[in-house]
């Protein structure tokens, strides 16, 4: 292979020419995207850019309408992974969506150890349908809840938790899980600034050696999540660049865009060769085909 | 007149309700069948004076000695009250625990076998299309026939006695259960179903560890109430010869037993009353 394209195997992520349509609209438009494995990227943009379809698009839970998509080298689209292979990538992509999805009735440790569930086999996966789980596990369990200083709350149902404690679970199901991709959408959403910076490092522990994927809006907390940073806008990508070079301006800019809800305004300071890169191209972007609308 | 508008169907739907009341009475004056009888106040009231000297109150305060005189006035036979209603008291004992038992019995059975339909017919779990509309014309068809017709079908399937009102309750409250069941699997948090899915957890197991802790407590609630119906239900199904109460009452009717049919009516009061004090109180605790 020639050196400007990556080996497959390097990459956790590789797309091209990846679409996804909801009525009527593209709803994602990505030519071309390349995250190399254990790279940590963040995905920033203002709501309905096309974010969470990203990372539902990586997870598996949508399928692109176009294009070709390959997480962790599985090919997910053109063709849909077949049922078998897909439950083996979501072993290895672990999720913290926006509002933490925690099982409510379910213990802090219980829930802990559904990050477990997906390697059981055997007697031990249809064990874990009464919730017995193997020793080993219920000692990772508990190491990571320690980690996540949630060890002396393991016995407490999750519903009766504060908003930051339940971020700490949702951590240690992480943690326990040891993913090779996490994907993190709006991890930090609904907490206080500390506790938010506690997440982040937390989410950092978490995906130590592996390909963080994660979405937020805080610029003061891009730095601590990733080095790369992709700006959405509408669906397309207009910006792709070092988390190190990222202008402050240049996020508002972004998130500006939408707010003026018409076609967006051209952006100061995008001319080629200067530090950020953002696209020219930031009108609403109709599906190709003749779908009748209002 | 072709208006393109659209109107707001309230006043269109209250006239077509106030119509077909209007039709039915109507229909009913017209074949004269809008009566109340003879003597309707005068029948009210012996009833009613008949109703509330219950046997059991009866054979304690009123007469003891039971006589029993052939036409000219010979004493044939004397018997003692009390022994005689004690013995009526013991059957009703035995017929309310079997009619707690028919509905027990015939409660589990229903909610076992509408927890399966009631997955397939849930339409957030994303069952099979064809699967799921069996599933909920199954459930359907088992709520629209009554736990008596089932009955009278089932003491010819297997005959007389306490089964075949077990299995008419269960088929009949499979139906009841699987829309229940199925309700509270769509109202539930589908994205915790879905974080458990995505950490690559196989259907058993996200059923296990998402759906059924959230759903537990209504299910729990759901069987209460249609157990404490059933136990309504089944004091019914003696008179098909099902078994229980209900052949008492079918006795003490045809007998004109009018003191008997109020201990009877008492005794199906304070079951239903005691149960529904009993399962209020489980709920509660669960919840």
């Amino acid at each position: 292979m020639s050196p400007p394209q990556a080996h497959p195997d390097a990459l956790a992520v590789q797309a091209s020419g990846l679409r996804c349509a909801a009525g009527g609209l593209w709803v994602l438009d990505l030519p071309a995207l390349q995250v190399p494995a254990g790279e940590h990227l963040v995905v920033v943009g203002p709501n309905g850019a096309g974010k969470s379809t990203l990372l539902r698009c990586l997870s598996g839970f949508v399928q692109p309408a176009q294009g070709q998509l390959s997480v962790l080298g599985r090919p997910l689209a053109p063709r849909p992974l077949p049922r078998a292979a897909l439950r083996a990538l979501r072993c290895e992509v672990g999720q913290v969506l926006q509002g933490l999805h925690l099982v409510q009735r379910l213990s802090v440790l219980e829930n802990t150890l559904v990050g477990a569930l997906g390697r059981l086999r055997g007697a031990d996966a249809w064990r874990s349908w009464w919730r017995h789980y193997p020793a080993h596990e219920q000692a990772a369990a508990w190491q990571a809840l320690q980690a996540v200083g949630m060890a002396a709350h393991a016995q407490a149902r999750v519903d009766r938790l504060s908003g930051g404690e339940r971020q700490k679970v949702a951590m240690a199901r992480l943690l326990l899980q040891r993913p090779r991709l996490v994907l993190a959408d709006e991890p930090t959403a609904s907490l206080d600034p500390a506790a938010a910076h506690a997440a982040c490092a937390l989410l950092r522990q978490a995906a130590a050696g592996a390909t963080l994927v994660t979405i937020v809006h805080d610029p003061a907390l891009v730095p601590l999540l990733g080095s790369r940073v992709l700006g959405l806008q509408k669906g397309r990508l207009v910006l792709d660049q070092p988390a190190s070079t990222l202008h402050p301006s240049t996020l508002a800019d972004l998130y500006r865009g939408e707010a003026d809800g018409g076609p967006a305004p051209a952006l100061p300071g995008t001319q080629p060769g200067t530090q950020s890169h953002l696209h020219p191209n930031l009108y609403p972007h109709r599906h190709p085909h003749p779908h009748p609308h209002p | 007149m072709t208006s393109r508008r659209q109107r707001h169907p309230g006043p269109l739907l209250a006239a077509a309700y106030a119509a077909l009341v209007l039709l039915c009475l109507a229909t009913l004056w017209h074949a004269g069948d809008l009566t109340l009888g003879r003597a309707p106040w005068a029948n009210l009231a012996r009833t009613l004076a008949e109703l509330s000297q219950p046997s059991f109150l009866d054979a304690w305060w009123g007469p003891q000695r039971l006589e029993y005189r052939s036409d000219d006035g010979t004493l044939l036979r004397v018997e003692d009250r009390r022994v005689v209603e004690q013995a009526f008291l013991w059957a009703l004992a035995r017929a309310a625990w079997t009619t707690l038992q028919i509905a027990t019995l015939g409660s589990l059975l229903a909610a076992l076998l509408a927890l399966p339909l009631a997955l397939l017919a849930a339409r957030n779990l994303g069952a099979p299309r064809p699967l799921a509309l069996a599933a909920r014309a199954v459930l359907g068809g088992a709520r629209a026939v009554h736990t008596l017709v089932f009955g009278l079908l089932l003491v010819g399937i297997v005959g007389l006695g306490p089964v075949a009102g077990i299995l008419a309750i269960a088929l009949h409250s499979m139906g009841s259960y699987g829309k229940l069941h199925a309700e509270a699997i769509e109202a539930l948090d589908m994205a915790a179903v879905d974080a458990v899915r995505a950490t690559g957890a196989g259907p058993l197991q996200v059923f296990f560890h998402a759906v059924w802790p959230a759903v537990l407590p209504q299910w729990v609630g759901s069987h209460l109430y249609v157990w404490e119906f059933n136990i309504r239900d089944s004091t019914v199904l003696g008179l098909i010869g099902a078994g229980g109460l209900g052949l008492l009452i079918s006795e003490a009717t045809s007998l004109f037993q009018w003191g008997r049919l109020a201990t009877l009516l008492l005794a199906v009061v304070a079951l239903v009353a005691a149960f529904d004090a009993l399962s209020r109180r489980v709920r509660q605790t669960l919840a």
